[in-house]
């Protein structure tokens, strides 16, 4: 590939995994647009470049249709942070994730770091529901305000929203508890037979969020960001050494594997 | 075998078979109908006036219980032994549907009380073949809604989407125009209105009609009733049916249904589709749709309010024959191996088009596969951010193969200029996401942006005809055009075409010239229509298809002198008005790596991945 040069090229890759649905577009739109909109179902995936200080860092925002999981080991690729969704409403999200995305991994960094995330935590837990996004666009913070009370699962439960001084979200029974979280990632943990002692542990890589009221949601990226960073570092030094090499490096290797390992 | 597909293209739509004179079915159709339906679902003409009432009756709803028999999810506890009846269905069909067909009455006693709220809209489905809707006030289309309005009325809350109506409800029955999906085995894929769980009843009528009349060995195409046009297609293993009041013609009808099936193979591929039914016979496709019903709801929307589907053709926008050039060179220069097609679009109209070499040698671009591609792009205003990657399958190019689109908006954040750059190769995002940056320098370089930003479509009054309010061009024999995509050129539509109403109205006429003009079994060249508010015509020639708008009380001789200026203005104006010399490029060194070839669908669609979870 001659022509892969002149692009400004990342330096490190975040991929976003999960079950459709769980809010993996919005959890990055809070973030890079501090708004919470209406979303259609991601199509393939998406590709955006974040400048982190000096670096850049790409980040896919993926398709949890089953009509795309073919895909997914191509995004996953040469990934250094794997973020893993579930909606903390949906029992079925998690499990999802162990048998339907985990194995897209496979073509993921050795050293890659997975974070295992329980979004729309403002539909259970009052925290959650009440954070403010101190970062919100001025003209966004109303439109957010009016949509608060309004809980986004109309389709689920038809019943008029609660009204704002009873909290809405305790309408929904949470179904993953954060211990599921926890358990899980330690089964990812074995699946890509890392030691627990000499990884990262549980409490710092599982969170819950909510795209909604931003809650966590910076916590989230900017931890990972930073955790990416030795990647990063390596990286350059890498490209020092060699420099032909770029993000398609390990292509050829991964490839045999990715197929064989999807079925 | 290629080409043989294409034959079956919304083009060439004559092929498929002759629509019964108008409201006067023909017998077979009419036969079978009765035979099922029993004589209760064509009631008298006295009857007809009460049309509602007719649904009470006891055979329809033992006909829907018998039905929604086949949905043991629905139904299990009550309908165990009909669950088993399910079994046999599938595989001894004409048997079974005998029994639909000659025992409807004992039935009703047995199952009367089974009739769920599902069971209320299978039965609209029903009585809908036969009811007389009461009177509407007018003549022709005037008392339709148009579908554009029916979206914007507060009769559900802005969040509620179509899916969460309530299709018991009157409203549900009122859409202009309905349409569903199935699978041979009678399972709910889509529909444009209601959940496909509270419709799977309804669904299950229209299979039982559908394999009712394939056990005579024949096969039902529609079905006419005063108020609605029931059109079937079926292709492979899906089942598609449109409801519609719209007073379309039938051919108009099963085209949009055929774009519809198409819009569904540019997802998944026929090749998987046919795979994965004959693996799984009640497969719930919608697995693998789930997520993809905007993308259908907004094909049907844009088949409603945009002529190019109607006359098969793309809409490109008015640009000086320069700038175009320019645009084209551009993209001409911005390539990487394995890149086939790259296209420029602002406001969802082609800016220009171009195609690599040895796949133009091979075929063209259809004008539907254009239009699906446009239609991902508009309905998916989640590619207004990042950079897109996903697989996609053009039906008329090959139904079977996956190609890999890039899309990316260069105007962040108006997002109104918009690449698509279509690659064979899977792994390509990276140097094909360079093409863009490439392009995207050339175009600052060149200052294209701002002057696209400029380009407007054009008004009728600089044609310089006065009384012309309106017209659709599509040549025929632009010589540069042989073997090149088919396009039109149309003005802005404006007063008093500017409220959507008035906007669909047009339409409605344009349609019915249209179905005129073409119609199999008296085909015009010629047609002169006087309507309420406004005078057509219509011409069809060797050359060009035109259809033309004017005040009322135009004469004929005036419309005729007046199209002579027309077409004199539209040949002066064709380089600007059509993609006149598109150029191609050449990636592809090894011409059998091209989509088309024959073996790499295998690979390609085991490549997606999904069969492996079935
Ligand atoms: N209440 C609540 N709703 C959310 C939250 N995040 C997302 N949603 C809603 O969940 C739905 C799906 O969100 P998306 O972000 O499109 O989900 P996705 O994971 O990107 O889905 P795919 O693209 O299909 O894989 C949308 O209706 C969102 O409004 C959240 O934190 N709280
Ligand atoms: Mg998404």
């Amino acid at each position: 590939m001659p022509e892969v040069s002149k692009m400004k090229k990342p330096d490190v890759k975040v991929v976003l995994l999960g079950d459709m649905n769980v809010g993996k577009t919005s959890l990055l739109h809070r973030y890079t647009e501090r708004k919470f909109k209406d979303t259609i179902s991601t199509v393939g995936g998406a590709f955006f470049l974040k400048q982190w200080g000096p670096y850049n860092i790409s980040i896919w925002d993926t398709a949890g249709r089953e009509q795309f999981h073919g895909l997914g080991s191509m995004y996953c690729r040469g990934a250094a942070a794997v973020i893993l969704t579930y909606d903390v409403t949906n029992w079925q999200s998690l499990a999802e994730l162990e048998e339907r995305f985990l194995s897209l991994t496979d073509t993921a960094n050795h050293d890659c770091i997975y974070a295992v995330v329980g979004n729309k935590a403002d539909l259970t837990d009052p925290n959650a529901q009440l954070y403010q996004d101190s970062n919100v666009a001025p003209e966004d913070q109303t439109e957010c305000e009016e949509e608060r009370p309004e809980p986004q699962v109309l389709s689920a439960c038809p019943t008029p929203p609660a009204s704002p001084a009873s909290l809405s979200g305790s309408v929904l029974h949470k179904q993953v508890a954060p211990e599921d979280a926890v358990a899980f990632y330690g089964r990812i943990l074995r699946y890509k037979g890392l030691d627990e002692k000499s990884s990262l542990p549980a409490e710092k890589m599982c969170f819950e969020t909510s795209a909604k009221t931003g809650y966590n949601v910076d916590t989230l990226f900017e931890a990972l960001f930073d955790l990416v960073l030795p990647s990063i570092l390596r990286k350059r030094n890498e490209n020092q050494e060699s420099p032909t090499v770029d993000l398609e490096e390990c292509r050829g290797a991964s490839n045999k594997r990715a197929r064989s390992s999807c079925c | 075998m290629e080409r043989d597909n294409h034959q079956e293209g919304v083009a060439e739509g004559v092929k498929i078979c002759d629509p019964p004179a108008e409201s006067n079915p023909p017998a077979d159709t009419l036969a079978t109908s009765l035979s099922l339906l029993g004589n209760h679902m064509f009631p008298d003409p006295v009857e007809r006036n009460y049309g509602t009432t007719v649904n009470r009756e006891e055979p329809v709803d033992s006909l829907l219980s018998d039905v929604s028999a086949e949905e043991p999810s629905l139904n299990a506890e009550s309908h165990s032994n009909q669950v088993t009846k399910l079994e046999t269905e599938e595989t001894e069909s004409p048997e079974c549907q005998n029994n639909v067909a000659t025992q409807p009455s004992d039935r009703g006693a047995q199952d009367a009380a089974t009739d769920s709220d599902q069971g209320d809209s299978g039965e609209f489905v029903v009585t809908m073949l036969a009811k007389a809707k009461l009177e509407e006030q007018g003549l022709g289309m005037k008392g339709r809604s148009s579908p554009l309005l029916e979206a914007g009325t507060e009769e559900y809350p802005a969040f509620m989407s179509h899916r969460d109506e309530d299709v018991t409800a009157d409203s549900w029955r009122q859409h202009r125009k309905h349409v569903f999906v199935l699978s041979e085995a009678g399972k709910p894929i889509y529909s444009r209105y209601g959940s496909e769980e509270a419709l799977s009843s309804t669904m299950g009528v229209m299979m039982a009609l559908v394999s009712f009349v394939q056990s005579g060995d024949n096969i039902i195409r529609s079905v006419y009733s005063e108020e609605n046009t029931v059109v079937f297609l079926q292709k492979g293993p899906l089942v598609l049916v449109c409801v519609s009041s719209s007073r379309q013609s039938e051919r108009q009808l099963r085209g949009e249904l055929l774009y519809v099936y198409y819009q569904i193979i540019s997802m998944l591929t026929q090749a998987s589709i046919s795979r994965i039914f004959e693996h799984k016979k009640n497969y719930d496709l919608r697995r693998l749709l789930a997520g993809s019903e905007k993308i259908l709801d907004g094909l049907l929307n844009l088949v409603d309010s945009d002529p190019s589907f109607l006359l098969a053709a793309v809409h490109c926008l008015p640009l000086a024959s320069s700038l175009r050039d320019s645009l084209s060179q551009i993209l001409q220069k911005a390539i990487t191996p394995n890149l086939v097609f790259s296209i420029l679009i602002a406001r969802n109209q082609l800016l220009t088009i171009v195609q690599e070499k040895t796949v133009i040698e091979d075929t063209r671009l259809e004008p539907a596969d254009v239009h699906l591609l446009l239609n991902l792009i508009g309905a998916s205003s989640a590619f207004q951010a990042g950079e897109i990657w996903t697989p996609i399958c053009l039906p008329l190019f090959n139904p079977d193969c996956y190609f890999y689109a890039y899309i990316s908006y260069l105007d962040p954040p108006e997002c109104t200029v918009c690449l698509l750059l279509l690659s064979t190769d899977k792994e390509a995002f990276y140097s094909v996401a360079e093409c863009k940056r490439k392009i995207e320098e050339a175009m600052v370089a060149q200052n294209s942006l701002s002057l696209i930003a400029k380009v407007q479509s054009y008004s009728v009054s600089q044609v310089g005809v006065s009384d012309l309010r309106h017209f659709m061009y599509k040549p025929f024999d632009v010589p540069d055009n042989y073997r090149q995509l088919t396009q039109f050129t149309s003005p802005e539509m404006e007063a008093p075409y500017s409220s959507e109403e008035e906007k669909m109205r047009l339409l409605d006429l344009y349609r019915y010239m249209h179905s005129r003009i073409h119609s199999t079994s008296r085909p015009l060249k010629l047609i002169y229509h006087v309507a309420e508010r406004e005078t057509l015509l219509a011409w069809v020639t060797s050359k060009f298809e035109l259809y033309t708008c004017f005040s009322p009380l135009v004469t004929k001789a005036c419309a005729i002198t007046a199209i002579t200026k027309l077409l004199r203005w539209i040949k002066k104006e064709e380089d600007r008005l059509f993609i006149r010399y598109p150029p191609k490029y050449s990636t592809t060194p090894n011409p059998s790596k091209s989509s088309r070839g024959g073996k790499s669908d295998q690979q390609d669609s085991t490549d997606n991945g999904f069969l492996s979870l079935l």
